[in-house]
């Protein structure tokens, strides 16, 4: 039986999660409005600007207010209006978590934390999340991945020529994404990193989803457990590096996990665009193929980028990714005019993708824009989720542009075999593939795919 | 020149200082004591505290060393860094109207004190606190050009520039025409007393003089210091504390 919603009526508006001192930095705020300038959901809903951070600042600390403050000090706390608590739920989910309100607040907020801080309280309320993105406590409870795919499945792609180990110093977290629906990704991953001859391990069906979309709704109730079983499932195989080709997974297992790990985390996590610069750069990375004179354009995941920069450094954030399309023959590398810490977010972090997926549009929509002013041939990026935004974006603007990620033109530059194994999920591909033949390599778009999924970021 | 009018004496003014500042220091513990409900930690119950407030905002802004901690405050809460990198004409006018006020403010302070020793002859100086009252006019001039110049130039943009004017609330309106009107209102007090730098006695008026300084004394305090804790104007404590906090932020 379904269990029924109670009503919120009557629910405090805090009931934890946010620290002293985010509620300090609501006070903060100087309404300067220049987040309203950068934010990308305000860029797709103009006459919306309500859901810019400035305003559901705003918003938050005169709800706050009516509660906690003089006045309600006085004369005792106002009934909260629930239509007013439903608005700001709206307005407070209308957002990607991109962070970029955060890299250019005058008064050094920390929005994303903070719009992370605010969800949670909306869901023990009752009044959020929003839309689909209730299905994901269900789906990573059961499941364990958000596209309701087999946990024995895991691994299912990997070629079966290809090297995996059951244990090593170095570990290959794939991701959901790579492993269900977008697994050229993982091939190639799984080709270049033998190709190198690099000994490394994958969890298979020990490796769990980082739960991201649950940290970025707001729903954290069951991210303890993924955490945890994947640090110890991380461990257990006596792992020191982690290489991961998902920005999402990556940001979650740096920045949430140990948050959420009592013990001690004995492994470093490393972007894959890193450790594949550093064999780049140290000479071991063998070429034989030029990619066409493509014209290819970086869009910096908000996860890896804006998220870690101040954990591993601009360099890792922003310059590796950039070194390694440099390095590849055949690559002519464009820059958009908003890139690194400023660049536009794709659109599909935050929940936005599963519960409001015609937002998700509209950001994607702009980022192909941006991608076409520089007259780029192909959008890449090495976040498997925003390459599935982009590429929705540009199937609704009917662009030639193409969606690849880094890791899949390296890997065809190289001249390695990424042909997917047949497997139960080949019909929910969801990628542009590069052909290559002898020594040439095109791109190609798979027009659309059957998956029907909550997409889980 | 009789500086109290209108009935008021020195033991008046004094005492409304008194209860002004007492009023702003409660208005702060209050705030503080509303942050201090929140967590000390991730994924931490609500605590209620006001020293629990203060131990977690020390810890944060002290998380990464007291070399961040000092890099920032010279950088992002003095200079405004930040603020530099987003907008320099923005930049001009945060600068202006923030070491404007401050100084003005902290001139005021030291001016009432002077009275203090003035009024009650302290250890015989009050003859050397009226000459510090006097060497005191050319800082107040200079700071005083100095924050008229960062209050235009933010109701100008907010004037002019379209998209900032279209943006502007209430709130916006209360905190920069408060601003405005007590620098305006220090201006006329200072050029009717007569010794004004640049204008000099041109606007001289010894009956007026005292009605305006009470006036802009008047709407100094409760503008800008009584409501300070309880309005948008929080932001001038709130926000450098948010940017130690945060070690520079994003």
């Amino acid at each position: 039986m379904a269990e029924e919603k109670q009503s919120p009526a009557g629910k405090p508006l805090i009931s934890g999660y946010l620290m002293s001192t985010q509620l300090m930095e609501l006070d903060g705020c100087t309404r300067c409005q220049e987040c309203m300038k950068w934010c990308p959901t305000y860029d797709v809903y103009k006459d919306r600007p309500e859901i810019t951070p400035m305003y559901k600042i705003a918003k938050f600390r005169e709800l706050l207010g009516s509660q906690y403050g003089l006045r309600a000090k006085l004369f005792g706390a106002k009934p909260l209006n629930e239509d007013e608590i439903n608005q700001f739920k709206d307005d407070t989910y209308m957002c990607t978590t991109c962070g970029v309100c955060g890299t250019v607040c005058e008064s050094g907020i920390n929005t994303v934390e903070l719009w992370e801080a605010i969800r949670p309280n909306i869901v023990v309320r009752g009044n959020g999340p929003w839309g689909k993105q209730s299905f994901f406590p269900m789906l990573l409870g059961k499941d364990k991945n958000p596209y309701q795919a087999k946990q024995e499945d895991r691994l299912c792609w990997v070629p079966k020529d290809a090297t995996v180990l059951e244990a090593s110093e170095i570990a290959y977290f794939a991701g959901c994404t790579a492993a269900y629906r977008q697994q050229a990704l993982g091939v190639a991953t799984v080709r270049i990193l033998n190709a190198l001859d690099i000994p490394f391990c994958m969890l298979g069906k020990d490796e769990w989803c980082c739960s991201s979309a649950l940290v970025r709704t707001g729903q954290r109730p069951i991210m303890r457990d993924h955490a945890v079983h994947n640090v110890d499932a991380i461990k257990d195989r006596g792992v020191k590096t982690v290489v991961y080709a998902c920005a999402g997974c990556l940001r979650t297992a740096t920045v949430d996990w140990p948050r959420w790990y009592e013990g001690y985390i004995p492994y470093k996590n490393v972007p894959l665009a890193v450790y594949l610069r550093e064999k780049i750069q140290n000479g071991e990375v063998e070429w034989k193929r030029a990619l066409n004179d493509l014209n290819v354009t970086f869009h910096d995941p908000c996860h890896s980028g804006r998220h870690l920069m101040h954990i591993n450094g601009r360099d890792w954030a922003f310059e590796a990714p950039r070194d390694v399309y440099n390095s590849i023959p055949g690559l002519n590398y464009k820059e958009m005019t908003r890139s690194r810490e400023l660049q536009r977010c794709c659109g599909a972090g935050g929940g936005v993708k599963a519960g409001q997926p015609d937002l998700a549009l509209g950001c994607a929509m702009a980022r192909v824009g941006d991608g076409q002013a520089v007259n780029a041939d192909v959008i890449s990026s090495t976040c498997p989720f925003c390459r599935r935004n982009i590429m929705d974006g540009r199937n609704e603007m009917k662009s030639d542009i193409k969606v690849a990620d880094q890791v899949e033109l390296m890997a065809a530059a190289m001249g390695l075999d990424v042909t997917i194994p047949d497997n139960p999920y080949m019909q929910y591909q969801e990628q542009d593939e590069i052909l290559c033949k002898g020594e040439v390599c095109q791109l190609e778009e798979i027009a659309e795919t059957k998956a029907q999924d909550v997409d889980a970021y | 020149m009789a500086f109290y009018t209108l009935g008021l004496t020195f033991w008046i003014v004094i005492a409304l200082t008194v209860v002004v500042l007492g009023f702003w220091i409660y208005g702060l513990y209050f705030n503080f004591k509303k942050w201090g409900m929140g967590s000390t930690g991730y994924q931490d119950e609500l605590r209620h505290s006001f020293w629990l407030f203060i131990a977690t905002w020390i810890h944060e802004a002290f998380k990464s060393g007291i070399w961040v901690f000092v890099k920032t405050l010279i950088l992002d809460v003095l200079l405004l860094r930040r603020t530099l990198r987003r907008s320099p004409v923005r930049w001009v006018m945060h600068m202006t109207i923030f070491y404007g006020f401050l100084t003005l403010a902290a001139l005021s302070g030291l001016g009432l004190f002077m009275d203090i020793i003035e009024h009650f002859n302290v250890l015989g100086l009050a003859h050397q606190a009226e000459m510090v009252k006097g060497y005191m006019e050319l800082p107040f001039d200079i700071f005083g050009y100095l924050l008229l110049f960062g209050a235009t130039v933010g109701v100008l943009r907010r004037i002019f520039l379209r998209e900032v004017r279209s943006r502007t609330s209430a709130y916006d309106v209360v905190l920069l025409g408060g601003v405005f009107l007590i620098t305006i209102t220090g201006f006329y007090a200072e050029w009717l007393r007569g010794n004004s730098f640049l204008i000099g006695d041109a606007f001289a008026n010894p009956i007026y003089a005292p009605h305006f300084s009470l006036l802009h004394t008047i709407l100094a305090l409760l503008l800008f210091v009584a409501i300070l804790p309880y309005s948008k104007y929080m932001h001038v404590i709130a926000a450098p504390l948010t940017i130690l906090a945060n070690r520079g932020g994003e």
